[in-house]
Formats: structure tokens, C-alpha cells, sequence
């Protein structure tokens, strides 16, 4: 068997036979907090936006950042609002961006992709960070959130 | 009983003359040309021959059927379903299909009162037939009836079969088979299109050995490992009159038990050790969960389960399930579930596998790797496993550990049951206050968040008697910390084989189970899923299914749109045309008026957080009086 079929048929063994298990990473993703990771309150960064936000908003849709992120960056598989990181400055998300690893592995992969110059432009690339940097948090206190409140005093009252 | 007025011309005989005769009278230029391009014969060439257009107007109800030339006081097929009925079968599940409709009509009018156990499901795809009954099967571990047409309908409900295949879900299939009418509708080995993905399958040729193949299917479908079965039953055995033929004694299967010795090591063990544990799995049937519960509180166990990923494995909040007060454990036992020193888990369905591929297909990965070991056995402490049925196994152990324990015992058991339930309680009281913490992200954003869609349900369901029958691993799996999966159908768990197509139907099967026990049945329903049959939503109206279907319409296949967005991401070509056929845009679609147009009540769509719970209410106020509901929310991706 040469190297290329072995690939391809793991490839197709991961996907057909261990798809489930692909889920259930999902599914811990939510166990992690899938649906938003814990709010940490780290403040916005203060750092200068030069892009424009208007454009920046239909960037952030057409090149599908809200798959992952949300569409107000609280949610999915990698939240950024309150865990700003690489987000702190302009050229810091764009260093991110263009650093990114371009192999293709064998296994589907959801990992943030690279984007290269020739596909995001620098000025796109700004346009996207002055929309993110108007995202904030809408997560309210606990006992602003009753359902979640009521989750938890439930736990605590459960008998033991 | 009056005697049958056979005639001495054969059914099959007459059939083919009167055939013969109809396509002499109407034959058409449509009839000749396709006579003459096969030669002059209809199957000259050695292939099947198109239907003829008497046949199709016999199909489609454009003509007479033959005169008949019986009196038939007791069909074959009232057997069938006599038998069916013997073995309890609640339901059976179909789109209508002319090889069967011998035993469609004694399902519909045999019996008293008629069509109960089984009653008959309206299905508008075999795919979804078959479906049902994988919902239905995981929720109560037993097999319904999935009927299949001829030739089509089993390569309709192909990809079913093989997802509950995968699954290891019992399923009593049977599929008509009428060699005399249309040629397309037949073949010489029916079963064989599906043989590489079920375990069994049978075409009998008389009566009396078809009503041993259906109980011998439903044997094969119940006994581990469990999966689909498939009996193949000739028209004319449907039809013909059976005076003399009876229901055979039915004899339950003999399930693979542990010996003696094996259960007094194991009792000893649990009862000699200082901090033992049981680690639960996926049991077949409700009763093996209530064994495993009485098991571990006879000897103070604390336990893991599965119940958050699947059905039938160990109540979540029972006070014995969690880490319990010290995680140093020195002896654990498995129940369909690896094990530290040892676990009994139930043969795997890998050489059954190997030994139906007769095709050479290799389902399951290379060297059947997705199927060569039993449930569970991926990842985990290895220790001894026991091949045999955990839950036979169970009353064995139980009345060993009864026959072995001491009154010494018994209070230093009690004593320690205590202490795992208070750490386990801190330890569930921790992991929720984490939960929550996280889940306030995006709590008020627009669209709705996952994670506040399942939270926000949870009060209006936690007193209900509830099953949550869809997979929830697309739609952030927030269920397994916010709810309490305390049922063996609470959560039922995956797809099985990964595919897509299965939310709707077997929420639908999970509902039907619902229906008889004042159950309600929760379909969190993501929206790629749903457009493979949405007809089945049709059937939940029908049949008055308490089902409460919720979407997470995030308009899109929304795996596959990230793993094409990387794909472009990594070559270079960015990801703003990721969407090309990964989504569901231009135009959005309406799932209110889907639904509504099947007939079931709906509103939506909901995209503001503040409107979620109320609408929430009014869906679960309507399956509480047994009509469906449909919620279309507008979500977060995920």
C-alpha cells in the first residue's frame, strides 16, 4: 500500500469510523463551556483601530469568523470577548493571522485557519479587528441569568 | 372455517397468464419499443425488464387487480402479525409498499381490537421508518418493526439500517418480496443488499418456517451484540390461506451469563475491598440499569456513567454516582465498560461483521476497527474482560454478594456509601457552579446562545417525566451539565454512524415509546439534520407523538462549513467562499412553515434571547396534551 492510499484510507477510517468520537471532542467542548467559555472581564483592548467596523462586520460574515467565534465573539469553539490574548493590538491579530500553520493535515481539522495576504488583505484584516474590538460582553451577573441561578441553587440544595 | 376455493391453477401461474393477457390487450408503442430494444424479449439480455405499462398501472391503481380466484379465511400474514403480537412488538413503522400488503392489511385489521401490538406507523420514507425504530429501541431497549418494500424501500432505509448497525440497536425488519409483479420490485437475494450491516437475515419459504424466522430475528436483534434483523417474506406466503399452521412456542434467547466461579470472585472482590467502584456502561434494557443500581448500593460502590453521552447506563444523580470520597480505588469493576481490574462487556459485533461482508466492503474502518471491539472499549485501564452480557450477568453477582455479605460488612458499606454520596454531591455542586459560570457568555446576545436555549428549558422539563432524544453534540452538549439524566432514555445518545438525518425520525421512535408511558419527548433539532426526510414530522402529528422539537438553526451544515473554511484557510485561498455548499443561505429557510405545512403547530423564528423561555412554555404545555411542536430558534453556531 503506498503511503498516499494509507493516508487517504486513515483519512476515511477517521471520518467514517470515528466520527462519533469527533462529536463527542464536541460535545466537550461544551463540557469545557461549548457555548462560551467562562467570562474572565478582561478589559478591552485600548490599543488604536484604524479599520472601518461598518466594513469589518460584513468581513467578519463573509469570511465565516463567526463559525467559530460567534457572532458577538462569546460563543463557539473559541471564544475571544474577555480573553482578548492575541486580539491586543492591530498588528498583533494580523501577525496571528498570517502566522497560522498552512499544512493541511489528514484529519478534518477546525483549527483556525491562515490567512495569508493574498487571501485577507491587511486592509480587511483591520476592517475585521475595529468590528471585533465593539464586541462586549453580554453576559449578565448569575442571578441576572435566573435559569442558570436556579440550576445551581437546585445542586446545592439536592439531598445528599 | 370455511375451506379455501383454490383453484388447480397455481397463484404464480395465473398471475403471469393474466399479465400476459392485460399487456396483449394494452400493449403500447412505449411497450413495443422497449420490446424491441431488449430484442425482442423483455429481458433478452439476461436483465431485469423494465415495468410494463399494465404493471405500472397496476402499481399506480389504474386497473383492476386480477379477478380473484380464493376465498382466504386466514392468511398467512394474520399469523405474522399473531406472532409479532406474542412478542410484543408495539409498533411497526412503514411506508406502504405493495410486496407487502398482505401482511400491511392483517397489520391494519387482524386482531382485537385491530391494529394495536403492533400498531401500525405511518412512515414517509424507509429511512425514516427504520430510524423510528432506532429512537424507539434506544429508549426502551427493545425492537419495534420497521417494514420495508421490495427492492426500494430497503435501499431507502440502507443508510438506517446501517447507522443502527453501527449503534448496536436492536431493530425487527421485515421486507416484502412479490417475485410476480414488478421485476424492479424483486430479487433473488433481497437481504443481500444490507447483509454487510445487519446480523441476521432469513428467506423462508413456507409459512410455517417464516413465523420461526420472525421470532428468531427478534432473538438475534435482542441478543448481544444487538443489531438489526432482517426477515424477507414472500407475497404469496402473506396471502395464502394457512389453515393448519400455528404461532410456533416462543423461547426467549439464552444471553452469554458469567459462570459461578467468575461471580464469586467478583462478589468478593466488591465486598473485600477498601474503596471499590463500578464503572457503568451502556446496558441493554431498563432493567439491567435498575441491577446496576441495586449491585452498587449492596456494596456502597461509587460509580461512573454514561448516561450524559447515552440511554441505559447509570442514574446521574443517584448519590453513588461521582468520584466518590477517594479516588484511589482498589478494585473497579466494569459493566460494558473498561475497567481497571475487570470488566464484563458483551461479545463485539466485529466478526459477525467480517463473516456477513461477504461483499468485501469493510465497513467499519481498516481491519474493521470501528466495530471490532465491544461498546466501550476504546481507551481505559485494561483489565480482565469477561466476555459476556453485563446485565444477565448482574442477578448472578447480586445474589452472590447477598449470599456472601456480613453484618461486619453491611456497616462498613453504609458508612462508605455516605461518604460518596457527600463528596459526590460536593463534587456535582462543583461542576455545575463551574458550568453555569461559563454558560453566562453570550447569554444575552443576539442570535440565541446554546448554551441559554438548554438552560432555559430545563425548568419547564425537570419535572416531567422527559427524554431528550436527539443528539446533542452539534448544539454545544450543554445538557450533560445543566441537566439530570436520572432515566435509562433520558439522553439517547449519538447518531451511531455519524450521519446526518436521524434527529427527526428518531425523536419520532423516542416519542412513540413517550406516547403509551405519559413521557415527553425533547428533539433540539439542528437544521441540516432535519432536512433530510422533514416528512416525519408529518407522522408526529399523525400519530399525536408528544415531541417538542427546538432548532438550532444556525443554517448551515456547521461542521462541514468549519472544516471547509480550514481547508481553504491552509491553501492559501482564504475562507470567504467556505460557504459555497456547506450552508444554508439564499434562501433562509422557514422551519415554522415547514412544520405547519406538515400539519404541526409551530412559531418562530425566535432570534431574541428575552422571547426564548415563553415560547419554550407554550411548546411544552402542547406535547404535554400529546400534540407536537415545533420551535424554530435562531441560534449561535454553536
Amino acid at each position: 500500500m503506498n503511503c498516499h492510499l494509507k493516508s487517504r484510507l486513515q483519512a476515511a477510517a477517521i471520518l467514517i469510523g470515528l466520527l462519533s468520537p469527533l462529536m463527542m471532542l464536541d460535545a466537550q467542548e461544551g463540557a469545557r463551556g461549548g457555548g462560551g467559555v467562562s467570562p474572565k472581564n478582561v478589559p478591552a483592548p485600548t490599543s488604536p483601530v484604524t479599520g472601518n467596523p461598518t466594513a469589518g462586520k460584513q468581513l467578519y460574515y463573509s469570511f465565516g469568523c463567526y463559525a467559530c467565534h460567534g457572532y458577538n465573539g462569546e460563543t463557539g469553539a473559541r471564544a475571544f470577548v474577555g480573553r482578548w490574548g492575541n486580539l491586543a493590538t492591530e498588528q498583533s491579530f494580523i501577525t496571528f493571522l498570517r502566522g497560522r500553520a498552512n499544512i493541511a493535515p489528514i484529519p478534518p481539522s477546525t483549527s483556525m485557519p491562515n490567512f495569508s495576504e493574498s487571501s485577507m488583505s491587511d486592509k480587511q484584516a483591520k476592517d475585521i479587528y475595529a468590528y471585533i474590538r465593539t464586541f462586549k460582553s453580554t453576559a449578565p451577573d448569575l442571578k441576572d441569568a435566573s435559569a442558570l441561578n436556579a440550576i445551581l441553587e437546585a445542586a446545592r440544595q439536592e439531598k445528599k | 372455517m370455511a375451506k379455501s376455493q383454490k383453484t388447480s391453477v397455481g397463484r404464480r401461474g395465473f398471475l403471469k397468464g393474466a399479465a400476459t393477457g392485460a399487456a396483449a390487450l394494452v400493449s403500447t408503442p412505449l411497450a413495443e419499443a422497449q420490446t424491441q430494444r431488449n430484442g425482442g424479449s423483455a429481458a433478452a439480455d439476461g436483465g431485469a425488464s423494465a415495468p410494463t405499462e399494465t404493471q405500472l398501472a397496476r402499481e399506480s391503481g389504474n386497473i383492476r387487480p386480477p379477478v380473484a380466484v380464493r376465498k382466504i379465511t386466514r392468511p398467512g400474514s394474520d399469523l405474522m402479525v399473531q406472532t409479532l403480537k406474542e412478542l410484543g412488538i408495539e409498533y411497526a413503522a412503514a411506508n406502504p409498499g405493495s410486496s407487502f400488503e398482505g401482511l400491511q392489511e392483517s397489520l391494519i385489521n387482524y386482531g382485537n381490537p385491530p391494529n394495536q401490538m403492533p400498531e401500525f406507523i405511518t412512515a414517509l420514507h424507509e429511512e425514516s421508518a427504520v430510524t423510528m425504530a432506532h429512537g424507539y429501541a434506544k429508549a426502551e431497549g427493545k425492537p419495534m418493526l420497521a417494514l420495508l418494500h421490495g427492492t426500494i424501500g430497503i435501499q431507502h432505509a440502507a443508510m438506517s439500517i446501517y447507522q443502527a448497525y453501527y449503534d448496536r440497536v436492536p431493530i425487527l425488519m421485515i421486507a416484502g418480496n412479490d417475485p410476480d409483479f414488478i421485476a424492479a420490485h424483486t430479487a433473488h437475494d433481497m437481504a443481500g443488499m444490507v447483509r454487510s450491516f445487519t446480523k441476521w437475515d432469513a428467506e423462508p419459504k413456507t409459512l410455517d418456517e417464516a413465523l420461526v424466522a420472525i421470532q428468531r430475528a427478534y432473538n438475534e436483534a435482542i441478543t448481544p451484540p444487538m443489531a438489526p434483523t432482517l426477515v424477507v417474506l414472500g407475497s404469496e406466503i402473506q396471502k395464502d390461506n394457512a389453515p393448519n399452521s400455528k404461532v410456533p412456542a416462543y423461547r426467549p434467547p439464552e444471553f452469554p451469563v458469567i459462570d459461578a466461579t467468575r461471580a464469586k470472585e467478583i462478589a468478593n472482590s466488591l465486598l473485600g475491598a477498601q474503596n471499590p467502584r463500578i464503572a457503568v456502561g451502556r446496558l441493554r434494557t431498563p432493567e439491567g440499569v435498575q441491577r446496576a443500581v441495586e449491585l452498587a448500593e449492596l456494596v456502597g460502590a461509587c460509580t461512573s456513567t454514561t448516561a450524559t453521552n447515552g440511554p441505559m447506563s447509570f442514574p446521574q444523580r443517584h448519590p453513588l454516582c461521582g468520584p466518590g470520597a477517594d479516588t484511589n480505588y482498589d478494585y473497579t469493576l466494569g459493566l460494558e465498560a473498561p475497567a481497571a481490574q475487570v470488566f464484563i462487556q458483551g461479545p463485539a459485533l466485529g466478526p459477525i461483521a467480517s463473516s456477513r461482508d461477504t461483499g468485501n466492503i469493510g465497513f467499519g474502518g481498516i481491519n474493521g476497527a470501528g466495530l471490532g471491539g465491544g461498546r466501550g472499549a476504546r481507551g481505559g485501564p485494561v483489565g480482565t474482560r469477561i466476555e459476556a452480557d453485563a446485565e444477565a450477568s448482574l442477578p448472578v453477582i447480586i445474589n452472590e454478594v447477598k449470599r456472601q455479605i456480613t453484618s461486619d460488612q453491611k456497616g462498613r458499606i453504609q458508612e462508605r456509601a455516605a461518604k460518596n454520596a457527600g463528596a459526590n454531591h460536593e463534587a456535582h455542586v462543583t461542576a455545575v457552579a463551574q458550568a453555569v459560570e461559563a454558560k453566562r457568555a453570550g447569554w444575552n446576545g443576539t442570535p440565541i446562545s446554546t448554551a441559554r436555549l438548554y438552560a432555559e428549558l430545563w425548568p419547564l422539563i425537570k419535572n416531567e417525566d422527559w427524554c431528550l432524544s436527539s443528539p446533542s453534540n452539534f448544539s454545544g452538549g450543554h445538557n450533560a451539565q445543566l441537566w439530570d439524566h436520572n432515566r435509562p432514555y433520558s439522553y439517547l445518545g449519538g447518531q451511531g454512524a455519524g450521519g446526518m438525518g436521524y434527529g427527526a425520525p428518531a425523536s419520532v421512535g423516542a416519542a412513540l415509546a413517550a406516547r403509551a408511558r405519559n413521557r415527553i419527548v425533547v428533539n433540539i433539532q439542528t437544521d441540516g439534520d432535519l432536512n433530510y426526510a422533514p416528512g416525519v414530522l408529518w407522522t408526529a402529528v399523525h400519530h399525536k407523538l408528544p415531541m417538542l422539537t427546538v432548532m438550532h438553526n444556525n443554517r448551515a451544515w456547521h461542521q462541514e462549513y468549519m472544516f471547509i473554511e480550514y481547508m481553504a484557510g491552509v491553501r492559501g485561498r482564504g475562507a470567504d467562499r467556505a460557504h459555497i455548499g456547506s450552508t444554508l443561505r439564499d434562501p433562509y429557510l422557514d422551519y415554522a412553515k415547514m412544520a405547519a405545512g406538515y400539519g404541526m403547530a409551530s412559531e418562530g423564528p425566535i432570534t431574541e434571547p428575552a422571547k426564548l423561555s415563553a415560547a419554550l412554555k407554550r411548546g411544552v404545555a402542547s406535547v404535554k396534551r400529546g400534540e407536537p411542536y415545533l420551535i424554530d430558534v435562531l441560534t449561535q453556531p454553536r
